[in-house]
C-alpha cells in the first residue's frame, strides 16, 4: 500500500527537479555572446561587466583556457561552432586558425588605428594588445640584483630545479618564447639544434610544468620555484594582488606577442560578437584593461594624459627582439611536437652525465 | 510464429542501434587513422610506429596498469580479509570508511590527494615543520605519484571483491581443513585463496582496465610521465589530428587485446566451491594481541585512506587566496558554498551534471531492459551479440570513446548515420549513456538471471498480456537490480571527467570541468567545494538506491 505512494512522491520530486532545470537554462532573455579566451578570469570578468553595462541586452559568456586549447576547441567544433569570438593569443596561432578556416572576416570600427603589425590577412583577425614576455621571480627569495638579467642567465646552476614553466603545449605565450629561442638559434647557426639544446638545458633546470597561468604565479609566490618565463600582465596582476613577484625584461630583447581578436566563422551570434569586437579596442576598453589587468594596448593613439604611468615605464624598459612570425606560424607545431617528444624531461639526465 | 518474427525484427533493430552507438564510432576512428575513404594513407601509422616515444607511452600505460593492479591487490586483499575475518572494535565503521573510494569520482580522488599529500599539502607541511626543512620534503609528481593515487583509489575493487568473496564462502570448508590438521595459514593458502580466485581475477581485470583508461591522475600529476591517454590529448592539442587518431586506435586495440587475454585467463581460474545453505563464517575471535594488532591496522588504514576525503571537506571551507604559507588554512567560511548557490553560472554546472547523468542513466537502463527482455525472455537469435555489444564500452577508454564520438558526430551525413552533434547539448549525455551501458546491462542481466520465470509464466497463464507481465511482474521484481545498476551508472556519469573534457560546451559544463577550471584559477577552496558536492550527491544516490531496495525488497 505504501510503496506506490512513495514512488509517486519520488516521481513528482524528479519532475519538479526537471522543471527547475528547464527554468534555469534560459538566459533571462538576453542574447548570449560566447568568448573563448586565454585572458584569464580577472580580465574577462572586468570586460564582461563593463560591456554588459553598456549593452544590457547582451550576455557575455566566456570560457577560460590556453590559447592553443582555444584553437583545438574551435577545430573540434568546426561543424557546429559554439564560440562567437576568439579573443587572445599570438598571431601565429590565429594564422593556423586562418589556415583551417576557423575565422570569418570582420573589419572592426577601430581597424584603421592599428597595424600593420598583427593584422590578419583578409580582415580575419586584428591586434588588441601587445603582450611582452618577461623573466619573473619571487622577490622575497631573490633580490633584484641577483635575478637573471637575460634568457641565458636562467640556465645558471643556481636556478637548477628552481624554474617553473607553464605547460608550453597549451600556451600561446610559451610557444612564442620557445619560438624565439629556436629562431635565435637558427639565426646564429642555421639550424634548430642550438635552440633545442638550450631548451633541453632549461628542462634540466625546470622544477615543474604547470597547468595554468594562475597556478604558475601562485607557485612562484609560495616559493615552489623561484624563476619563470611568462607574460607581463599576469605577473603585474598577481603582484597587485599581493604576491611577492618581480620581473625583468631580458637584456638581449624579448618577444612581444600581438594579442589578437577575431570573429569565429559560423558564429551563432555574429551581430553581438561584432558589437563586442568593436568595443574591445575602444579607448574605454583598452584603458580599462590597461588599468585593471595591465594590458599594453596595440593602439598607439590613445589620449596620452589618460594612459596609466606604468605603460610609459614598460615601453622604456622593454627591448623588443625581432622574430620571424611567419616562420613560427609555419614551423612552430613541428618544433613543439619535437620538443614535447624529445626534449621535455631529458634535461636532467643530460645534465647529470 | 508471428510474434517470434516480430521479436527477431526488434532484436535486429536493437542490434543496429547498439552497433551504431557502440561500434560505429570506434570503426570510424580505425578508418580515420589510415586516412579515411578516398585518401588512404599509412603516413601517420608509419610516424607512430617509427617513434620511440609512442611505444614508450604505450608501454607506460601497460606497465602502470599492471603495477596498479598489483599494488591495489597488495592493499585491498589484506584489508578485505582483515575486516571480514577478525573481530575488532569499530570493525563496521572501518569497513565503511574503507569502501568509500568506490563512490568517489576519479577527479575528486585526485584532488583530495593533491590537497593532502601534494607538495604544499597538509602532510608535506607537517613533515616540513617537524623536520625543520626549508623545502617541501617530496613532490607529488611523475610515475610514482600516479601509481600512488591509483593504488589508493583502486584498492577498493580488491577490497570489495575480497569481502564479497569471503562472505560467500562456505565456512564448513575451512572447518574441514582445520579438522584435517591444517594450520590457519595453510587453510588460507590452500582453501580460501583458490576459492577467492574468480573474485580476485575480476577485481584485477577491473583495476587493469580502469588504470589503462585513467586520465585524471596522469593529467594532473603526470608531469613529464606520459601514458597513452595524455599522449593523445597532447597530440590533438598540437593540431596533429591524424597522429592523434592513430594513437587513439592503438590504445583501443591494446585495451581490446588486454580484455581478451585477461578474459581467457579468468575463465581457466574459475573454481566454484559447492555451497550449501550455510551462513557465512562469523568473524573470528582471536588472541588479545592479534586483536589489538588488527584494531590498530584497520584504523590506521581507514584513516590513511579516508583522510584525503576529510582534507577535501576541510579545504572546501577555505576562501580564495587566504591560504598561502600556513600549515593549516587560517580562515574558514561558507563562502564557496554560498557562491555555488547564489551565482547562476556556478550553480549551472551542478544542475547540468544532474540532468545529463539522469538522462544518460535512464537511456542506458531502457536499452539494457530491452536487450535483457529480448535476449533472456524472447530468446532472439541476436541475443548473445546484443549482450556482447552492451558490455563492449567497458573495455573502451573514455578518451578513445570521446574522440571517436566527436569524430563521428561532426559530419552531417544522415544516410550513413552521421549527424552533427558536436557542440550540441546532446553529445555529452549520449557519451555518458554509451559508457553506462555495461553497468546498466550487467545489473539488469544479473537481475533477470535471479528472476524465477515461473512467476511470469503464472502471470501469462492467468491471462496477462506481455506488456502487463513486464509492467506488473518483471519490472517490480527487477527493482533491486535496477536500483543498483541505476545508482552506479548515475554516479559514473555524474563524476565523469575524461569524456567531458573533450565534449563539453559552455551550456553543458559539468561539475568536473568546473572543478578543473577552479583549480586552474588557483581557487582550491572552490574546487574542493565542487568536489564535495560531487562526492555528497554520489553518496546520496547510493544511499537512496540502497534504501529503496530495503523497503521493497
Amino acid at each position: 500500500m505504501f510503496a506506490p505512494r512513495r514512488r509517486n512522491r519520488r516521481r513528482r520530486a524528479a519532475l519538479a527537479a526537471f522543471a527547475l532545470l528547464a527554468g534555469c537554462s534560459g538566459g533571462g532573455g538576453r542574447t548570449p555572446v560566447v568568448i573563448y579566451s586565454p585572458h584569464g578570469p580577472d580580465q574577462l570578468g572586468a570586460l564582461e561587466k563593463a560591456f554588459e553595462a553598456l549593452h544590457p541586452g547582451i550576455d557575455v559568456r566566456w570560457l577560460d583556457m590556453g590559447s592553443q586549447e582555444v584553437f583545438d576547441r574551435l577545430r573540434s567544433e568546426r561543424a557546429n561552432p559554439q564560440a562567437d569570438i576568439w579573443f587572445g593569443g599570438p598571431t601565429t596561432i590565429f594564422d593556423r586558425g586562418v589556415g583551417d578556416s576557423l575565422l570569418a572576416p570582420y573589419r572592426p570600427a577601430w581597424a584603421g588605428r592599428v597595424g600593420p603589425r598583427g593584422v590578419g590577412p583578409g580582415d580575419l583577425y586584428w591586434p588588441v594588445y601587445r603582450t611582452p614576455a618577461v623573466i619573473a621571480f619571487n622577490a622575497q627569495a631573490v633580490p633584484r640584483d641577483s635575478a637573471p638579467k637575460d634568457w641565458d642567465d636562467v640556465l645558471e646552476p643556481k636556478w637548477r630545479d628552481q624554474v617553473l614553466i607553464r605547460d608550453p603545449m597549451a600556451s600561446g605565450t610559451m610557444r612564442a618564447i620557445w619560438g624565439h629561442i629556436i629562431y635565435r638559434g637558427i639565426k646564429a647557426t642555421g639550424d634548430t639544434a642550438a635552440g633545442m639544446a638550450w631548451l633541453r638545458k632549461l628542462d634540466g633546470q625546470t622544477r615543474a610544468y604547470v597547468l595554468s597561468p594562475l597556478l604558475l604565479t601562485e607557485k612562484l609566490g609560495r616559493q615552489e620555484g623561484l624563476v619563470t618565463l611568462w607574460d607581463l600582465p599576469d605577473v603585474l596582476i598577481d603582484r597587485q594582488r599581493g604576491l611577492p613577484l618581480d620581473y625583468v625584461f631580458p637584456s638581449s630583447g624579448t618577444v612581444v606577442i600581438d594579442d589578437a581578436i577575431g570573429l569565429v566563422r559560423g558564429a551563432k551570434h555574429p551581430k553581438e560578437a561584432q558589437t563586442f569586437i568593436d568595443w574591445a579596442a575602444t579607448d574605454e576598453a583598452l584603458l580599462l584593461a590597461a588599468r585593471v589587468v595591465f594590458r599594453l594596448p596595440a593602439r598607439r593613439d590613445l589620449p596620452p594624459d589618460s594612459i596609466p604611468p606604468w605603460i610609459a615605464e614598460v615601453e622604456q624598459a622593454m627591448k623588443e627582439t625581432e622574430v620571424d612570425w611567419a616562420l613560427l606560424a609555419r614551423e612552430g607545431p613541428g618544433w613543439m611536437a619535437y620538443w614535447d617528444q624529445r626534449v621535455r624531461n631529458t634535461g636532467k639526465k643530460a645534465g647529470a652525465r | 510464429m508471428k510474434g517470434r518474427n516480430r521479436r527477431e525484427l526488434l532484436g535486429l533493430g536493437l542490434l543496429l542501434l547498439l552497433s551504431w552507438l557502440v561500434v560505429y564510432p570506434l570503426a570510424i576512428v580505425l578508418v580515420e587513422a589510415v586516412g579515411g575513404p578516398g585518401k588512404w594513407t599509412l603516413e601517420a601509422v608509419r610516424r607512430f610506429v617509427g617513434e620511440g616515444n609512442e611505444w614508450r607511452a604505450l608501454g607506460a600505460s601497460l606497465g602502470l596498469s599492471v603495477a596498479s593492479a598489483v599494488g591495489a591487490a597488495l592493499v585491498g586483499i589484506p584489508l578485505g580479509v582483515l575486516t571480514t575475518s577478525i573481530a575488532f572494535p569499530g570493525r563496521r565503521i572501518v569497513s565503511t570508511l574503507l569502501g568509500l573510494p568506490a563512490v568517489l569520482p576519479p577527479l575528486v580522488g585526485v584532488l583530495a590527494f593533491l590537497f593532502l599529500y601534494g607538495e604544499t599539502g597538509f602532510a608535506a607541511h607537517l613533515v616540513q615543520r617537524l623536520t625543520g626543512l626549508d623545502e617541501a620534503p617530496w613532490r607529488l609528481q611523475g610515475v610514482g605519484a600516479v601509481l600512488l593515487v591509483h593504488v589508493a583509489t583502486m584498492y577498493v575493487y580488491f577490497y570489495l571483491f575480497t569481502r564479497a568473496g569471503l562472505s560467500g564462502l562456505d565456512p564448513s570448508l575451512a572447518e574441514a581443513a582445520a579438522a584435517l590438521g591444517a594450520t590457519r595459514w595453510q587453510t588460507f593458502k590452500r582453501v580460501t585463496l583458490p576459492l577467492l580466485r574468480p573474485a580476485l581475477a575480476g577485481a584485477g581485470l577491473l583495476v587493469f582496465m580502469t588504470s589503462l583508461a585513467s586520465f585524471s591522475a596522469p593529467y594532473i600529476f603526470g608531469g613529464g610521465f606520459r601514458v597513452m591517454t595524455t599522449q593523445i590529448t597532447a597530440t590533438k592539442l598540437n593540431g596533429d589530428d591524424r597522429l592523434a587518431m592513430v594513437e587513439t586506435a592503438a590504445l583501443l586495440i591494446v585495451a581490446l587485446i588486454g580484455l581478451l587475454l585477461l578474459r581467457a585467463t579468468e575463465g581457466k581460474a574459475d573454481a566454484t566451491g559447492a555451497r550449501k545453505g550455510v551462513g557465512p563464517a562469523p568473524a573470528r575471535v582471536v588472541r588479545p594481541m592479534a586483536r589489538l594488532g588488527a584494531t590498530v591496522l584497520g584504523w590506521v588504514a581507514a584513516l590513511v585512506l579516508a583522510l584525503p576525503l576529510a582534507t577535501l571537506i576541510l579545504v572546501s571551507f577555505v576562501p580564495r587566496g587566504t591560504w598561502t604559507m600556513e600549515p593549516l588554512p587560517p580562515v574558514y567560511s561558507l563562502v564557496n558554498y554560498r557562491t555555488m548557490l547564489n551565482e547562476p553560472s556556478r550553480l549551472a554546472p551542478i544542475l547540468t551534471s544532474l540532468w545529463m547523468a539522469g538522462v544518460a542513466t535512464a537511456g542506458a537502463l531502457l536499452l539494457a531492459i530491452a536487450v535483457a527482455v529480448l535476449s533472456r525472455r524472447g530468446r532472439v537469435r541476436s541475443g548473445a551479440l546484443l549482450e556482447g555489444l552492451m558490455a563492449l564500452p567497458w573495455a573502451v577508454p573514455g578518451t578513445v570513446f570521446a574522440i571517436a564520438l566527436a569524430t563521428t558526430m561532426s559530419i552531417h551525413a544522415p544516410w550513413v548515420g552521421r549527424f552533427v552533434l558536436v557542440g550540441t547539448i546532446w553529445i555529452l549525455p549520449l557519451a555518458y549513456l554509451v559508457r553506462n551501458l555495461p553497468i546498466a546491462g550487467r545489473a539488469v542481466l544479473t537481475g533477470f538471471r535471479q528472476l524465477d520465470p515461473s512467476l511470469e509464466e503464472a502471470g501469462a497463464s492467468l491471462g496477462a498480456g506481455r506488456g502487463r507481465i513486464l509492467r506488473r511482474i518483471t519490472l517490480p521484481l527487477l527493482r533491486p537490480a535496477l536500483a543498483a545498476g541505476a545508482s552506479l551508472a548515475f554516479v559514473t556519469a555524474f563524476g565523469d571527467f575524461v569524456t567531458s573534457i573533450m565534449l563539453y560546451t559552455y551550456d553543458t559544463r559539468p561539475i568536473s570541468i568546473e572543478v578543473l577550471s577552479s583549480l586552474r584559477q588557483a581557487d582550491v577552496g572552490q574546487a574542493a567545494a565542487f568536489g564535495v558536492v560531487l562526492m555528497a550527491l554520489s553518496a546520496a544516490v547510493f544511499f537512496l538506491a540502497g534504501e529503496g531496495q530495503g523497503t521493497t525488497g
